[in-house]
């Protein structure tokens, strides 16, 4: 079976608004600035469109950081970032309930040019990841003391 | 051929002529994805976009029996059009095939790690074939569409829209607010960067408009309904009287009226209630200025006369919106630079108003007095810093430039200078942006003619106040110049004006009715200023010059020429082809709750219906594709997953996410 032999590292998904951080990240490969490899970004018309459990399941899956980068005021989509936000906030407390750190989980906003903010974005998901390591490993070691105190 | 519905996927990574092969290692990778399930090929090339690594694509959804493609090259943005071209060619559908962007977002931010920039080239194909493994054939929406578009406006851009959509062979009906064609261009007088006479310009463009069979015009007009999707859209139209009948119109004029402040002069005149904004204006017939009327009779022709508005409204189909609502120059606060307090404070508009007035050949004087100093303030109302500048109304700062002024104000230094030579000019900026062809002459001709610069910081703006009794001069301005180091300076003159920026204008009741956005300037949204220029979230929706942000008059056009051309093509052919990346309702798993048209804010875009299902009646929710905007709000809300965004479901997102995550061996299985 192939392999793909790449480093151990916490990864980070970002999902991005076609409208404002997929962009972003264009512009930000259009000025040949390095940023880290373990990142994968996926285009999205509106993060509204993702439940709570979608998040969940992502860093169940073995994602270690989640950064949403999309357009804040500039959406296009009536109440689509508002509606984002709310699901974000309210993914928060089932992260706790699972032993997850919740800053594992970030709303932005960037547009087509910020390419400033979005490096500055991903700079601190990683070094946040360095310091508290793996999803799945949080979430095991947590319903690993809820197991001993039951 | 491919029995059974067997997925038969092939996968190409591009070499994009070394762009991505000298970071990634492209045969690693296509050797990599051969291994995983459903993939059938997988190939590189130097150049997938080129006729020859097309040609390969087609070939092998001919020969091999492809029915899914993977291609990670560019950017989509680039060149995912080519490519559902190179499918649809080949006879699949366009839809079924996914591209990975492996350049923009791999190659070029990874040149310091090439096995790392590798390893996530693979990860990245990985998701694509992950994707396309739950591709549905779709097909574009199609409507039917009305030959006919609305324009909102009848500024330069509104007219220029007008025209060019006409002169395609589509029906155009133009309404424009004020009783008057022409806009804010109408009030200008010689153009930078051209030097033309605006209402020469201008007035040419109107009677080609008012002239072509195609258009029909309707002033004191307003849109007051909208109701329908792209293609068919069914507006209400309301236009108050004129309420000056052609024959009593002279002797209107001449009669003794009440008089209000002359907007078209900024208030430095004064006209009747029955009034033609201007000389030579269009329409020439008077209009009546019903805000300012009382209902009491006015003696005309020596008559007793009470006027009447009577708004008519009436409906239209139109396949197309164009909005072209302009701008508002910046209204200094009471105050701000001593304008409303100091008399010899002006804006750049008031001035253009003021010289056009004056006439040639006469001194230049401001209250009956003399002018022999003028000091120009740059970027009043633009370049605001939050924190240092108190907020508006709104509780915004402008913090957007508003380009314009900077060669605006240049431009009337040095019209200044020319007709008034013993004029002593200072001209006092924050920067210098002169950014459009042509418009750096106008700085450097003011340089010549000994304008004397000054400059300030945005956090440290010059100040105005009015001179002490005996003083030379009525206002003093004091600078901070920063060309001397900062060094105090104070400035006497007889005049200050202030180049005051763009502000959008109050547009909230289109906005609500067209469903469109404003941006944090609050000027009105394109959905992306590169990808898709001048066009709106809502299909079929446009916006064309100032109302979109500042431009000049070149650029209002250009960006009207454009909105038509959108319109063009999107009515041209009687019917209009949509993305299909709308909501689509899964009738088996959908209880009718109708959980999904709470969160909906797009007006008719879900609704619930009672259909047949096993024999039974039953509410199940059902998408109108037109009116949906894809967003997937609905998604997240619907409790059984029986909604989802075509082209973008969840299930796909977390078959690409489990292509990040997990290892090889386990994506294999979870693909089984
Ligand atoms: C001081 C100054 C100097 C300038 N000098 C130059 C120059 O020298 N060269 C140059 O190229 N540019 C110049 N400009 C810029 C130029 O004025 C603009 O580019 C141009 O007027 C923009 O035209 P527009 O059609 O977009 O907007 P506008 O001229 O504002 O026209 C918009 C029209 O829409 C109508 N309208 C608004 N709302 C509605 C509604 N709801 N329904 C129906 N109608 C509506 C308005 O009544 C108006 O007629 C200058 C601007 C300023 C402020």
């Amino acid at each position: 079976m192939a392999t793909i032999p790449e480093a151990q590292r916490p990864k980070i998904l970002i999902l991005a608004t076609l409208s404002g951080g997929y962009a972003g990240a264009d512009s930000v490969g259009q000025l040949h600035t390095d940023y880290p490899t373990n990142t994968y970004i996926l285009p999205v018309i509106c993060p509204c469109m993702f439940p709570e459990e979608f998040y969940l399941r992502t860093f169940e899956q073995g994602i270690d950081g989640i950064l949403v980068m999309y357009s804040g005021t500039d959406s296009p989509y009536r109440g689509g970032p508002e509606r984002a936000a709310k699901l974000i906030n309210q993914t928060y407390p089932l992260m706790k309930a699972r032993g997850l750190d919740t800053r594992r989980l970030k709303l932005t906003a960037i547009c087509t040019v910020c390419t400033k903010p979005f490096l500055k974005e991903v700079q601190q998901m990683e070094a946040l990841l360095e310091g508290i390591g793996y999803a799945k490993a949080e979430i095991a070691a947590y319903a690993g003391k809820e197991n001993m105190a039951n | 051929m491919p029995e059974n519905n067997e997925l038969r996927i092939g996968v190409y990574t591009c070499y994009c002529g070394g762009n991505i092969s000298d970071v990634v290692d492209c045969e690693r990778v296509a050797k990599t994805l051969i291994e995983f399930p459903n993939v059938v090929v997988s190939r590189t090339d130097m150049s997938m976009c080129s006729d020859a690594g097309q040609s390969m694509i087609e070939a092998d959804i001919r020969e091999k029996g492809i029915n899914r493609v993977v291609i990670g090259a560019c950017a989509p943005s680039l060149h995912e059009q080519t490519f559902r071209g190179t499918v649809t060619r080949a006879g699949l559908n366009p839809y079924l095939y996914h591209h990975v962007g492996l350049r923009e977002q791999d190659s070029w931010v990874h040149h310091c790690d090439c096995e790392g920039a590798t390893c996530k080239a693979m990860r990245l194909m990985l998701a694509g074939v992950a994707k396309a493994r739950h591709l549905d054939p779709l097909e574009p929406i199609r409507l039917a569409a009305e030959k006919h578009a609305l324009v909102i406006g009848g500024g330069v851009a509104g007219l220029r829209s007008a025209l060019d959509i006409a002169r395609r062979g589509l029906n155009v009906t133009l309404i424009e607010k004020s009783p008057f064609l022409g806009g804010r261009m109408a009030q200008l007088e010689t153009l930078f960067p051209t030097g033309e006479d605006a209402r020469t310009g201008l007035h040419g463009l109107i009677q080609k408009v008012i002239q072509h069979p195609k258009i029909t015009l309707f002033t004191q007009a307003q849109l007051v309904k909208m109701a329908g999707y792209v293609g068919d859209y069914q507006v209400t139209i309301e236009q108050q009287s004129r309420g000056v009948h052609v024959e009593i119109a002279e002797a209107a004029l001449t009669a003794n009226l009440p008089e209000v402040p002359d907007e078209f002069n900024y208030g430095l005149t004064r006209r009747k209630i029955i009034y033609r904004a201007y000389p030579g204006c269009y329409p020439s017939t008077p209009a009546v200025d019903w805000k300012n009327y009382n209902g009491e009779p006015l003696v005309i022709n020596g008559q007793p006369t009470v006027l009447y508005n009577e708004p008519k409204t009436f409906d239209l189909t139109v396949g197309a919106i164009v909005v072209a609502t302009g701008f508002k120059p910046y209204e200094p606060r009471q105050g701000e630079y001593g304008y409303g307090e100091i008399p010899e404070v002006v804006t750049l508009p008031q001035l253009i108003r003021h010289l056009a007035l004056l006439g040639d050949g006469k001194p230049l004087t401001w209250n009956d007095h003399p002018v022999r100093d003028v000091a120009l303030i740059h970027c009043v109302g633009s370049r605001e810093i939050e924190g240092v500048h108190p907020p508006h109304e709104d509780g915004e700062v402008n913090n957007y430039c508003s380009r314009v002024c900077c060669t605006a104000t240049l431009h009337m230094a040095n019209e200044l200078h020319e007709r008034f030579p013993h004029l002593n000019l200072y001209d006092l900026y924050e920067d210098i942006r002169t950014y459009g062809h042509g418009h750096e002459q106008y700085y450097r001709d003011a340089l010549e003619n000994t304008t004397r610069f000054l400059r300030f910081h945005g956090d440290d703006r010059p100040e105005v106040v009015a001179a002490e009794p005996g003083d030379t001069h009525p206002v003093l301005v004091r600078i901070n110049d920063h060309l001397t180091w900062g060094e105090a300076m104070e400035v006497p003159v007889d005049l200050v004006v202030l180049a005051v920026g763009f502000m959008p204008r109050d547009v909230s009741d289109l906005i609500k009715l067209l469903k469109i956005s404003a941006g944090t300037d609050r000027f009105l949204l394109e959905r992306h200023p590169k990808l898709q220029p001048v066009e709106t979230a809502v299909p079929g929706v446009v916006l064309a010059g100032t109302a979109q942000g500042p431009m000049t008059v070149q650029e209002s056009c250009a960006a009207a020429s454009a909105a038509a051309a959108k319109v063009s093509s999107l009515l041209g052919q009687g019917q209009v082809e949509l993305e299909p990346f709308v909501a689509k309702v899964d009738l088996e798993k959908c209880d009718g709750t109708g959980t999904c048209m709470e969160v909906c804010q797009y007006e008719d875009a879900i609704h619930l219906e009672t259909v047949l299902i096993a024999g039974q009646e039953v509410r199940r929710a059902v998408v109108t594709p037109a009116n949906c905007s894809g967003c997937g709000g609905c998604v997240s809300a619907c409790p059984n997953r029986a909604i989802d965004v075509q082209g973008w479901t969840l299930t796909q997102y977390e078959a690409m996410i489990d292509a990040f995550a997990l290892e090889p061996a386990e994506l294999v299985e979870v693909m089984a």
